[in-house]
């Protein structure tokens, strides 16, 4: 039997009164392109913490690679890259200065980390602006140096929350190539976004979390197959897109089930 | 959306005209209720919390003990004043202006950290008016130390002159409200431009090497001019001798100076009293004039930051004058694609050991270099060192023998001034902070390399300080030194102890392009400052019995003895990082992320 790259039984998190995410149980296979998908506030990044040791479960437990994952499992932590929600960056720092600081963090002798570093920026056409410092990037800058320094020491599992947000289109497709290069190499990546079109174009498996939950799981296939079934007649023949099912399945829930154009007529 | 336009079109909206009653007008009253509304809740929101319990508890604390020493400065300036004012020594009044200028403007640069801020930047999206925001600017952080002090610096003056000479109570109440506000602009003004510089980092960097350059000439320039104008000297000149060449030394340059002073705004302040008093009503509202000018220059100063902050201008984006080099990036990036093609594929040299600790000491030491605020913080206790040393002399001369307890006060200083390095070492990490969590370099290793670099800075600074301490005052006793250094041994283990737990527990972020109106921690500081003062406690109480005694080669056995307790208590704490941190994680990413 294969072992999951990633795993995780029960995971629970609470803030207080709030269930932020409840018994979320999913599995991802090596070398796959897992979305995770939800609307806002539904518990993704708050999943994504717990499952990169930014956040304790209240309950349940994580597997990465095999293996118990936890804040102090430092070398499974050498096999996963992160771009978290906040980017991790150092803004007193310069590009260059920041992915060597990272690297040797992750436990790159010096020669590698300068290589890698320069084979970096220039990839991600950031070596240009190796005088300015991380606080004066621009989003997008930051989100592709954040991707960068996820990278920095070849993980095995990417763990990516957002990393398209402000990215420019070219640089989108660029990134886009670099990750499906990660994939074919066997690297697993685990990626939320709110851009169903890259997520339709990537991933080959997809869980959506709403309201902390977990309410569907499976290949894009087999998410497509079940909302079909739902669907009356004819309308099961046509070839739902990955925004329709996503709709389909939280769609109604978080819009209340009341016209928008009813509630703000006041708008012009 | 067709219903939304068919509907909205209709009805006039129920809102305040924008241009309606300028600064006071509807609208902008509105919005004044809004923010204060705002301010109000996020005040009552951050009671919510123990930690924002303890930061109130702090606050009030520290409000308190500030007014108390602004009534006490208060009172001293009112006695002064009457007595200058009902002597008729009105050439002596420019001084208590200068010093209440001094006052003014030094205060918000001693207490940067503790300073309330709050960000009117998230205004510019709503429909204010530039005025309005002026107004907002003034009005939000108004009652800070600098304007307790001065405020009751001033009402001293008030009551010095009124009780002297009633008839002047027009005249004062008028200057002192110019002069006030002339000293509430220019520290705004001053700030606000020096935040605009330090956004570049060409700027940035020079501005901090000025500083560090200009804060270690002052500190080597001092003994060399203390020791060639003592030169010569036995130390026992009778006193009314040294005090009449010393008038005779200084009477051409103090004239010089006087006729400068009285042009600018302390000086005019005085001349205007003293005009007044002199029957010389023009001369006076002339001076008071020319003081209203320099408040409408620092006022005009002032506006035009504020004009390109209303703007939207964003010192976090300052422009670059970093010129692109044509056609590198497209070559750059095949090199780049064919580069990455390990990536995924895992692998890559890995070193173990002490890798993490220099990265993280390197990283560190850059991003001190581009901080302000910590070079401050470095460069600072040194010049507390230079004041205080000033009281251990006598009639401006060296004493003999040297005051034993000299050389451990003074490492005080300069302890005390590492207090922000020491018990806030995360506060300028940022988001970068989650990253410690992320990589697989244990926590403890982390601060390991932060409590070994400053343990290095204060060594340097230490001494410098005790270098400069033994110039100043003289070389004391080899077992005085040996007991100090004994006594640092001691001190250092406890403050990177406390100061680890501090860091983790207690952080506030540190905003480095700020050098004034930090959204600091009252209770870090205040907390921080006691644990500090228990540590001290002990070495005074030593060091006192030791001196009482007249053996002071006793205190080096006793402070090994704490240093060696103190160090395993730094382990104990350090070996216990990963587990406070890991506990605390989300509470120190969620504070030390937060926005300024």
């Amino acid at each position: 039997m294969e072992i999951a790259a990633i795993h995780t039984y029960g995971l629970t998190r609470r803030f207080g009164a709030l269930t932020a995410v409840e018994d979320v149980t999913l599995s991802v296979a090596p070398g796959q392109f897992f979305g995770f998908l939800g609307p806002n506030g539904a518990g993704k990044s708050t999943t994504i913490k717990m499952l990169t040791g930014l956040l304790e479960p209240s309950a349940g437990r994580v597997e990465v690679l095999g293996q118990p994952f936890s804040a102090g499992a430092l070398d499974l932590k050498r096999q996963i890259g992160v771009v978290p929600e906040g980017m991790a960056l150092m803004g007193r720092l310069t590009a260059t200065e920041y992915l060597n600081f990272v690297g040797r963090m992750y436990g790159l002798d010096r020669k590698t980390t300068t290589l890698r570093t320069q084979e970096l920026l220039d990839f991600m056409q950031l070596s240009n602006e190796n005088k300015k410092l991380v606080t004066d990037f621009s989003h997008g800058m930051q989100k592709k140096l954040a991707l960068a320094a996820a990278v920095i020491h070849g993980p095995k599992v990417l763990f990516l929350d957002e990393p398209f947000e402000g990215v420019d289109a070219i640089a989108a497709g660029m990134l886009k190539t670099m990750l499906t290069g990660m994939i074919n190499r066997g690297a697993t990546i685990f990626l939320t976004t709110h851009v169903l079109e890259i997520v339709e174009r990537l991933c080959s498996h997809v869980a959506i979390i709403s309201q902390g939950r977990l309410v569907a799981n499976g290949s894009i296939e087999e998410l497509r197959a079940g909302v079909a079934s739902t669907l009356p007649g004819a309308a099961q023949e046509q070839r739902l897109t990955l925004e329709e099912i996503f709709l389909s399945i939280v769609g109604a829930g978080a819009g209340g089930g009341q016209e928008p154009a009813q509630e703000l007529s006041w708008l012009a | 959306m067709a219903g939304l336009g068919a509907a909205g079109m209709g009805e006039p909206a129920p809102v305040h005209a924008i241009n309606a009653g300028g600064v006071l007008g509807p609208l902008a009253r509105a919005q004044y209720g809004a923010l204060a509304r705002l301010r109000w809740q996020m005040f009552t929101n951050g009671l919510r919390s123990n930690k924002g319990a303890l930061e109130l508890g702090a606050r009030t604390f520290s409000f308190i003990v500030y007014t108390v020493m602004g009534l006490a400065v208060g009172a001293g300036a009112a006695v002064a004043t009457y007595f200058l004012v009902s002597g008729n020594q009105w050439r002596f009044l420019p001084v208590e202006f200068w010093v209440l200028g001094f006052i003014w403007q030094m205060i918000p640069i001693m207490l940067a950290s503790f300073q309330e801020q709050f960000d009117l930047g998230i205004l510019l999206r709503f429909p204010v008016r530039f005025g309005s925001y002026v107004l907002l600017y003034m009005v939000f952080g108004l009652v800070d130390v600098s304007t307790i002090l001065g405020g009751l610096f001033c009402a001293g003056i008030w009551f010095g002159v009124a009780a002297a000479r009633p008839g002047l109570l027009l005249w004062i109440s008028s200057t002192l409200v110019v002069f006030a506000v002339f000293n509430i602009l220019l520290v705004r003004a001053v700030f606000a431009w020096i935040e605009r510089w330090l956004a570049q980092r060409r700027t940035r960097e020079i501005l901090g090497a000025v500083f560090m350059v200009g804060l270690l000439s002052l500190q080597l320039m001092n003994p060399g001019i203390y020791q060639k104008r003592h030169s010569g000297r036995n130390g026992h000149q009778d006193q009314a001798e040294q005090l009449r060449a010393a008038k005779a030394r200084y009477a051409p340059l103090l004239k010089n100076a006087n006729a400068v002073q009285k042009w600018l705004p302390p000086g005019l302040a005085a001349q205007s009293l003293q005009q007044a008093v002199a029957q010389q009503p023009q001369a006076g509202l002339g001076s008071l004039g020319l003081l209203g000018l320099y408040v409408l220059l620092v006022g005009g100063i002032l506006a035009i930051r504020l004009k390109a902050e209303f703007r939207g201008e964003n010192l976090g984006v300052a422009p670059s004058r970093v010129v692109a080099v044509p056609g590198r990036n497209k070559a750059a990036s095949n090199v780049g694609i064919h580069g990455i093609a390990a990536l995924g594929s895992g692998g890559g040299q890995t070193i173990h050991g002490s890798g993490p600790v220099a990265a993280i000491m390197e990283k560190d030491v850059r991003s001190l270099l581009r901080t302000l605020p910590l070079l401050y913080a470095i460069g600072a206790p040194l010049i507390l060192v230079l004041v205080f040393s000033t009281i251990f002399l006598k009639n401006g001369a060296v004493q003999s023998p040297v005051f034993p307890l000299a050389l451990p006060i003074c490492m005080v200083y300069a302890q005390l001034g590492f207090t922000q390095i020491f018990y806030n070492s995360l506060g300028t990490e940022g988001a970068g902070i989650q990253l410690y969590f992320l990589s697989p370099t244990p926590f403890r290793t982390v601060m390991l390399a932060k409590n070994i670099l400053h343990s290095l800075l204060f060594a340097i600074v230490a001494t410098v300080a005790g270098v400069l301490t033994s110039l100043r005052l003289g070389i004391p006793d080899v077992a005085v030194v040996a007991a100090t250094a004994a006594w640092l041994l001691f001190a250092l283990p406890c403050n990177l102890a406390a100061g680890n737990i501090f860091s983790i527990r207690m952080p506030y972020r540190v905003n480095p392009g700020r050098i004034s109106r930090q959204r600091g921690s009252q209770a870090n500081a205040l907390l921080s400052l006691l644990v500090q003062l228990g540590f001290l406690a002990v070495g005074a109480a030593v060091f006192t019995l030791c001196w009482y005694l007249d053996r002071m080669w006793i205190a080096v056995p006793v402070f090994l003895v704490l240093a060696i307790v103190a160090v395993f208590v730094w382990r104990q704490v350090l070996g216990n990082a990963d587990a406070l941190a890991n506990e605390r994680r989300d509470v120190l990413i969620a504070t030390l992320m937060k926005a300024t």
